[in-house]
């Protein structure tokens, strides 16, 4: 099949995007493991541990390719307060629906194996995301379109 | 990458500089949507078979309906005529057999959605992924 490999704004932009993603979750799961208990407390372990392994995969690939690997940020701007269990819930479910975004886009940039692995991370973030929401007692717990803006 | 039906029209380019009788060729998207809509069926059916699962099925169903009318949008032209319907499953209005006859459906669909994407050109894939993603998440709110 073919495919255009060089729409703007290209690959490795896509990917360096992710990877931007993959460091802005890891940072808030900190912040909302805190927050949680028991079952959910693991879960979100297990969430950063999922975005860790993310990032070294994408660290690798990008200086494998040989273009810049942005650094991560020393903290980032929660879009509000997390300061209970349900905001925390909350922030999981936006980071990981803005993780998924990411992955979605790099879709178009990407083919066969980094495509696939897109594809597997968009799945990961879109299965934690209803997760999320199920623990959240939100409704539904699906979307129609994960990753898609707006 | 094999993508069974949706390889096919690969040798119909040859008709399409003749320009003049003959159907275009299938679009590769074609079996994607209509299993879209032979899911949403199968939810529909469900739904009437049990209706207390209509909480946790319609807005599933819903979602198949919105990517079988997404994909129908990109390929452009509506639905070949005489698309076979998927019979709905036999599954009784057990819910739990209801489940299970669903999920194994959704894994499929599943399956079909993630190859497509692999094998989609740079402006379908988004789509296709969102489609392949959406049925993981489906299968996780059927447990």
């Amino acid at each position: 099949m073919t495919a255009r490999t060089t729409p703007s704004p290209g690959p490795a932009q896509a990917l360096a995007d992710a990877l931007a993603a993959e460091y802005a979750a890891i940072w808030a799961y900190g912040v909302i493991g805190v927050h949680l208990a028991g079952t959910q407390r693991t879960a979100a372990r297990a969430a950063e541990a999922a975005h860790r392994a993310r990032r070294d995969t994408l660290v690798v690939q990008l200086s494998e390719a040989g273009g810049q690997v942005p650094a991560d940020r020393a903290g980032y701007a929660l879009p509000y307060p997390v300061t209970d269990r349900a905001s925390a819930l909350r922030l999981a479910v936006e980071i990981e629906h803005r993780a998924a975004g990411h992955w979605r886009a790099a879709l178009a940039h990407t083919t066969g194996a980094d495509r696939n692995r897109a594809l597997a991370a968009l799945t990961d973030c879109a299965l934690r995301a209803t997760r999320w929401r199920r623990a959240a007692g939100l409704t539904p717990v699906t979307v129609a379109f994960p990753g898609r803006p707006g | 990458m094999a993508l069974g039906a949706a390889v096919v029209p690969v040798t119909g380019c040859d008709l399409l500089d003749r320009g003049d009788d003959g159907p275009p060729p299938p679009d590769p998207l074609e079996p994607v949507a209509a299993e879209a809509a032979a899911l949403e069926a199968r939810y529909r059916a469900a739904i009437t078979a049990a209706p207390d699962l209509a909480g946790r099925l319609t807005p599933i169903a819903d979602a198949h309906r919105a990517h079988a009318e997404e994909l129908r949008r990109v390929i452009g032209r509506p639905a070949p005529s005489g698309t076979p319907a998927v019979a709905p499953s036999t599954a009784g209005t057990d819910p739990a057999a209801l489940l299970s006859a669903l999920s194994g459906a959704e894994q499929q669909g599943r399956k079909n959605a993630a190859q497509a994407c692999a094998a989609a050109p740079a402006d379908r894939a988004a789509l296709l992924g969102s489609i392949a993603a959406a049925r993981a998440t489906h299968l996780e709110a059927l447990k």
